[in-house]
This record gives structure tokens, C-alpha cells and sequence, in this order.
């Protein structure tokens, strides 16, 4: 069903896909009920949402100031639009504004087609917090669309991909489905790359115990961006880390973040706290995922059903630590080709991890050039929250999404020779960059940034 | 009429705005802070966190940054507002002559009372345009347009109408009211007392700007106005001190790696790779 009533939505997951993550779906006839229900469960705990839904003074600024618009100019992709979506209904039951004033201040009747508008408009919302960084009040409309989606999933409304992902990180521990021997030989076989390619011996150790530090890499890196994983292989041998990889959680993502922040986020999280337990580590280093560093970061700490024994950090500051302390020899002209860097937006709104990503690329680059706007005003890529749907009505509008992004690359004229690289640390991102350079036509390669770590380091 | 909105109304309104806020304030309080949602770039100290809600709240930082008309005409009608509210208070309070408290600058009684008639005209005229360019806004500016629900461009009918009534009182001479006036009504209001006779109460344009005034209030605390403390609260979840975890490796020691050659193939590391 990827339209309805002239919206595009997402394939969705179908009732025995959705029993697979222990959703029961709500019958057709009960779900506006119900919606009801749980919204007025869920405005009761988030005062995050509570504030969203009554403190907006509808000044239009968020606006212009959200990619989905710009790139759509679909009035329903206003940030404010989006969360009206929900406030409407809000106001109409839970508000005396809304029940005095009714239509006059926008309120509105649940029925099936509201919540068919949600499924729309919450998964055209790339969560990218940018509406939040640029409202007068902090108005994040990023948490209006979480508990949008989580309603949804409640009523048994969750794309396919968000669905299968979940799924598939509860049976293997990772969103590819990739088992621990497929994992083994992977990794072995990158050791033989990094050996053809640099000329130097990085081990991949697995499950190895009494490691010190454990690195959770995006599960992505295995197949579509081997050169981070080969990366963060490189230089935690260059640093002689005793490091180690766990079989059970090869995943920095955790969709729980997008679209069910209560089992589904809670059981990852408590799934990376049992492995930290197992292997005896000392420190948890993430790897290149935005969404994944973020609900790491920021969520575990609420989410974690015991005392977190371990400090978690990103590879990006442990990198850019060493390079201040000026520990790591490192040789720019080895990445001597034009670069600019799209600042994944978890990273720089939620995690404050701007500065780190510019000291390590400064140093490991020679031709550096800013996107404008960049660091914590940049836009998002459009993919972000994982709205990477391939049917062809999404990827339709996936395109009109990365239409700011494209402009803000070939802006940097990076690609100008056709010979840029478009650094993009997060895997999400680089799902949804791969293609966009090239429906847009670029001229860029799209990497990680600690692909080019990997290839600066000077080991001898 | 008279005795409605001069004598009864007011007490009315008094205890529904003070009633209305409570609850809303309780509301929001209800729900919690479930997540750390700030944003980043981290603030580092409390300091820093009053700085930035002090610059958004009194200056509009972000319209500033992102939407200088907006700003501009945000900025005027708040200032003018926030003007015009204090004009009020201390105008009737002390009758004009507030300036001439200030010790030191010499400025006398009459001065003052010019002043203070200056300032109210001037932002008085202020408020009103500001608003008139906000409503612009609202019915010219596609994505303005597109935010805006009935209700946004009536407040803004409303504000107009409430504070064009104002300027007629301020401007046209024949309408004109004597601070005294107000302010003898108000401290009987204060202490109870019977003020239906009171010769305030004869002007029509001060009962419709008064009645106005009222139903505002009353409403205020289910409205969109109760954006004045919603901007204090949402800030108060998003702008906060973050301190990262400190970075550094547990038993890693580079230089000790580098000179073992650790990665370097044993027979590279003899040539010198
Ligand atoms: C600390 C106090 C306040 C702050 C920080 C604040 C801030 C803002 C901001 C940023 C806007 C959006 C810009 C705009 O649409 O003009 C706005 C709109 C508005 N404010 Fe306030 N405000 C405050 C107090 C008040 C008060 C006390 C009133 C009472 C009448 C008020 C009335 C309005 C109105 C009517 C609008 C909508 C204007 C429009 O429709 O364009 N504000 N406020
Ligand atoms: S910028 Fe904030 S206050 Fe303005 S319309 Fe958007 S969400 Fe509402
Ligand atoms: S989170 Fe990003 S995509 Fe979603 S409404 Fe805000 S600015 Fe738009
Ligand atoms: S995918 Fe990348 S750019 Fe897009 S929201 Fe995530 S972090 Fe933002």
C-alpha cells in the first residue's frame, strides 16, 4: 500500500511479521479507539510531547528550516504541520481549547484516515531535530514523530524495513541478519584486504575474552561500508588496543530509537549490557551510526534496566583525542582529493560531537572544504530515522528529501572534476547518499570518516 | 454594564486567570523529563544555560539567527508589549511621575509625566503596527499560510482591536482618561469597595478596553499566550549542562605500540615499509 488517499506511505509489515516483534495488530474498526487510548497513556508521561502539543505559537519558522519541506514543498512536511497531525486530536480530547473552540483552533475527530495521515507524515520525518534547533521555544517536533510512530506500532502500523530490522536484531543481534560465522569470515576476510590494500596485519578479534575494550560497529560496515569497519580494525592494532568485537551485538544502530522506544529499544540496550558483562570489558567504543550513537549516548542511561558499569564513547572521540595529544602519526596527503563532510544530524544536535569529527578530518585530509550551513545548523540527508524505502513511491520522495543536501554539496564544488568525497560517518546516511550523489548527479564518493583514518595512519 | 465589567468581572477574572495558570502549569508538570533530550553543542555550566534561555526569551536568538523580518517584527511587538504592560503599572502607580523617583538625574514631576505620556504614545503606535505586520505575515507569506489556523490571524484581530482602543484613549484628546481616575478606581477595586458611581466607569472606550482586557485574561491560560511560560518549560528540557564522558583507552599506550611495530609484517618491518 504505498499510497492512500493520494499519500505516500511505506510498505508495511504484515500482521505475522508484526507478531514476530509481539505486536498483536488492532483490528480496522477498533484502531481510532485505541490510538486514543495510548495517546492519552503516553502525553500523560512525556513532557517533551506535552510541550510540543500546547506552547507552539504557529510562527512559521520551522519551516524553511526543515528539509522535507524544502525538498517536498508539502505543507503537511512543516514541522509544525507534522506535529498539528497529532494536535489536532490532542486538542480535541485533551484540551479545553480544543472542546470550547473546536474547528476554530484546529481541533479534530480521530477516524482512520488521521491515522492513516500519521503513517504518511511520520515516516517522511527523518527525526533530524533540525525544527528544534531553530524554533524560538526548543519545540522538538522530532519527539512528536517518535510517539507518532510508536503509536502506530502500537496499532500494529510499522513499515516492513523498521519491522524486519527489529526482528532480525532480536534473533542474530544485528539489522542484516548476518550470523557469527558469516561475521568471522568477514572479518577475515578484511584482515586480507587491509593486508593487499596498506600492507599491514590487523586482526579482528571476536568474542575474545577479557578484551578491554569492546568496539560495536555498524552491521552496515560488513557489507556496504567495509572500508570503516577496516578503518577502526587499523586503528585499534595501530594503537596496540586489546580490543574485541561481540558476536551477540554487531550492531551500532537501534531502530527501537525510531519506531518502538520501549521493548524493542529497551531489549538492545539490555542485550549490549549482557556482552559488556560477558567479555569482561572495560569501555564500550561505538561506531560510525548516528541514530545508533544517539540512542547509545543519550537513551541508555534511562533506558538500562541496571547500573551501566561501562563508560561509553565514540570512536570519533577516542580518535580525536589521540590526535590532540598528538599520539597518532598521521599523513593527509593520502586523502589529497577534494572532501567535504555532511555532519550527520544526530551527531552534531544530540550527541555534540562537531568539533571531534573537524580535528579528526582536518587531520587526515588535505583538501577540506564546509558545507554552509554546516555543524549544528547542517541539514539532514533526508534518509535519517532509517526512511530508506526502495518502493518506488518512496524512493520517489527520497529524492525530493536529499534535494537540500545535493544543493549543499555541489555548493562546495567537491565534485566539480567528479573526483569529491562526500564524508558522511554514519551508516544511515551513507544508505541514503549512495544513491542520492547519483540521482543528483554529484561527482562524489561517499565515505566514512574513519575510512580515511584508516588510510592516513603511517605505521612505520 | 457598569457594575458587570467595573465591579464584578474583575474579581471573576482575577481568581480564573491565577486558577488557569495553576492548572496549566500542574498539567506540564505532570508529565516528566523521561529522556535527555538536550541539544548540542552542550552547554557546559549554568551559567551558560542562563545565557542562552535569557537570549532566546528577551532577545529571540533564533529568530534572529534564522528569520531577521520575523525577528524584527516579533521583537517590536514583544518589547512594545512588555513596555506597555510596565507603562501600566508604574504609570498609574505613581500617576506620571515615576522618572522623578530616580535619584540623582534631577528630572522633575512634570518632566516625568512628559516622558511617561511620550513613551506610552510611542509604543503604543509600536504594538499596533508590529501586530499589523505580523497579521500580514500571517495571510502573505506562503509558509506562514500554510501554519496558521483561524484562531492564529483572531488573537491577532483581537490584539489590534484591544490596543487600537488604547491609542484612541492615548491620542484623541476627547477620549482622553487622567492616570488619577485609574488608579483611585483600581485601589478601591483592591480594598472591596463599591466603585460602580466612579466617573472612570462613564468612558465607553475605557469599559471596552477594560472588557477586553478580561476576556483575555480568562482565556489566556487555554490559549496559544500561554506560549510566555511553555517557553521557559520547553527550554528547560533542551538547553541543559551536558559534560561528555571523558575519552582515553584503558591499557593503551601508542608509543609503546608503534616502536613494537604492532600490525607491521615481520619481514615489511625489517625494509621499512
Ligand atoms: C517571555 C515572554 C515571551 C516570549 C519569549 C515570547 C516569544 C514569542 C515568540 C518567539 C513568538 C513567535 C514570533 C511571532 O509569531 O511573532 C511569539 C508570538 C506571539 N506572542 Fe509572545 N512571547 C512572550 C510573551 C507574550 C505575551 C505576554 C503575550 C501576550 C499578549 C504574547 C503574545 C504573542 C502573540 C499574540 C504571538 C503571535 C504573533 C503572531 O501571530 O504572529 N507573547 N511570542
Ligand atoms: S518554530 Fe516552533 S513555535 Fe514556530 S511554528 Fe515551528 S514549532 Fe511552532
Ligand atoms: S525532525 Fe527534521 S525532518 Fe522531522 S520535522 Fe523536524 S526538521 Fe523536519
Ligand atoms: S541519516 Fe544522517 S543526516 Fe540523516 S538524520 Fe541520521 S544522522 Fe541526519
Amino acid at each position: 500500500m504505498p499510497e492512500y488517499k493520494g499519500m505516500v506511505q511505506p510498505v508495511r509489515a504484515t500482521p505475522e511479521e508484526m507478531r514476530k516483534i509481539h505486536i498483536e495488530p488492532v483490528p480496522d474498526e477498533q484502531k481510532p479507539q485505541k490510538a486514543l487510548e495510548y495517546l492519552d497513556q503516553i502525553r500523560k508521561k512525556f513532557r517533551s510531547f506535552v510541550m510540543a502539543m500546547e506552547s507552539c505559537t504557529k510562527c512559521g519558522q520551522c519551516a524553511e528550516n526543515c528539509h522535507t519541506y524544502l525538498g517536498t514543498r508539502d505543507p503537511n512536511n512543516i514541522p509544525t504541520n507534522r506535529a498539528e497531525l497529532i494536535r489536532k486530536i490532542y486538542k480535541r480530547y485533551f484540551t479545553l481549547e480544543g472542546r470550547w473552540f473546536g474547528k476554530l483552533v484546529g481541533a479534530e475527530d480521530i477516524s482512520l484516515d488521521v491515522i492513516e495521515q500519521w503513517y504518511s507524515y511520520f515516516y517522511q520525518c527523518s527525526q533530524c531535530r533540525r525544527c528544534a534547533h531553530v524554533c524560538p521555544f526548543g519545540i522538538d517536533t522530532c519527539e512528536v514523530t517518535f510517539i507518532g510512530r510508536q503509536i502506530l506500532h502500537w496499532l500494529g502500523i510499522t513499515p516492513k524495513l523498521h519491522a524486519s530490522v527489529g526482528a532480525a536484531m532480536e534473533k542474530v543481534g544485528n539489522h542484516t541478519g548476518l550470523p557469527k560465522p558469516g561475521i568471522v569470515d568477514t572479518l577475515e576476510f578484511m584482515s586480507e584486504e587491509i593486508m593487499d590494500e596498506f600492507g599491514v596485519e590487523v586482526e579482528f578479534p571476536v568474542d575474545k575474552p577479557d578484551s578491554d575494550i569492546m568496539y560495536i560497529p555498524s552491521s552496515a560496515d560488513f557489507l556496504l561500508n567495509p572500508y570503516t569497519l577496516m578503518g577502526a580494525g587499523m586503528f585499534f592494532t595501530y594503537i596496540g588496543a586489546n580490543w574485541t568485537i561481540p558476536s551477540t551485538v554487531t550492531e551500532a544502530g537501534n531502530f527501537g530509537l525510531l519506531f518502538d522506544q520501549y521493548w524493542t529499544q529497551r531489549g538492545n540496550v539490555m542485550r549490549l549490557l549482557n556482552a559488556a558483562q560477558e567479555l569482561g570489558v572495560k569501555k564500550i567504543v561505538w561506531g560510525e551510526c548516528g541514530h545508533g550513537w544517539r540512542a547509545a549516548k543519550m537513551y541508555i542511561p534511562s533506558l538500562a534496566d541496571r547500573p551501566v558499569r561501562w563508560p561509553i564513547t565514540h570512536i570519533h572521540d577516542e580518535i580525536a583525542d589521540l590526535i590532540r595529544k598528538n599520539e597518532l602519526k598521521l599523513d593527509p596527503s593520502k586523502n589529497s582529493k577534494p572532501v567535504t563532510l555532511h555532519d550527520p544530524c544526530n551527531y552534531v544536535r544530540a550527541c555534540g560531537l562537531n568539533e571531534n569529527m573537524r580535528t579528526i578530518i582536518r587531520a587526515v585530509t588535505t583538501d577540506f572544504r564546509e558545507m554552509t550551513p554546516h555543524g549544528a545548523d547542517n541539514f539532514c540527508c533526508g534518509g535519517g530515522s532509517a526512511i530508506l524505502f526502495d518502493d518506488p513511491e518512496m524512493y520517489q520522495r527520497r529524492i525530493l528529501l536529499s534535494k537540500k543536501k545535493a544543493e549543499q554539496v555541489r555548493a562546495t564544488g567537491v565534485g566539480k572534476n567528479g573526483d569529491g568525497i562526500l564524508c558522511a560517518p554514519c551508516s544511515i546516511c551513507k544508505a541514503q547518499l549512495y544513491p542520492m550523489v547519483e540521482e543528483h548527479e554529484l561527482g562524489v564518493e561517499v565515505k566514512g570518516l574513519v575510512d580515511l583514518v584508516g588510510k592516513a595512519l603511517v605505521w612505520k | 454594564m457598569k457594575l458587570l465589567i467595573g465591579q464584578i468581572l474583575p474579581y471573576i477574572t482575577v481568581t480564573l486567570f491565577t486558577l488557569g495558570i495553576l492548572y496549566r502549569l500542574g498539567r506540564w508538570a505532570g508529565a516528566r523529563i523521561i529522556h535527555n533530550i538536550t541539544l548540542s553543542p552542550w552547554l557546559q555550566n549554568n551559567t551558560q544555560v542562563a545565557v542562552r534561555i535569557g537570549s532566546e526569551a528577551f532577545l529571540f536568538r533564533n529568530l534572529f539567527r534564522f528569520d531577521l523580518a520575523l525577528w524584527a517584527g516579533a521583537f517590536l511587538m514583544h518589547f512594545a508589549l512588555l513596555n506597555i504592560l510596565g507603562g501600566h503599572i508604574v504609570g498609574f502607580g505613581f500617576l506620571g511621575e515615576q522618572f522623578a523617583l530616580i535619584p540623582f538625574l534631577g528630572i522633575t514631576p512634570e518632566l516625568s509625566k512628559e516622558m511617561s505620556d511620550l513613551l506610552g504614545t510611542v509604543f503604543g503606535i509600536l504594538l499596533f503596527v508590529a501586530l499589523l505586520y505580523l497579521l500580514y505575515r500571517r495571510l502573505a507569506l506562503t509558509h506562514v499560510k500554510q501554519v496558521t489556523r483561524l484562531s492564529d490571524n483572531l488573537w491577532l484581530v483581537y490584539l489590534l482591536v484591544l490596543v487600537g482602543v488604547g491609542n484612541i484613549m492615548r491620542l484623541v484628546p476627547a477620549f482622553h482618561i487622567e492616570y488619577e481616575l485609574v488608579r483611585d478606581y483600581i485601589v478601591a477595586l483592591a480594598l472591596f469597595q463599591p466603585v460602580v458611581h466612579m466617573e472612570l466607569l462613564n468612558s465607553g472606550f475605557f469599559l471596552t478596553h477594560y472588557l477586553l482586557v478580561q476576556i483575555l485574561l480568562i482565556v489566556f491560560p487555554y490559549s496559544k499566550l500561554m506560549h510566555l511560560f511553555g517557553m521557559f518549560a520547553e527550554r528547560w528540557i533542551v538547553n541543559r549542562v551536558y559534560h561528555d564522558p571523558a575519552p582515553g583507552l584503558p591499557n593503551v599506550d601508542v608509543a609503546a605500540a608503534r616502536a613494537a611495530g604492532i600490525g607491521v609484517p615481520a619481514d615489511a618491518a625489517e625494509e621499512g615499509v
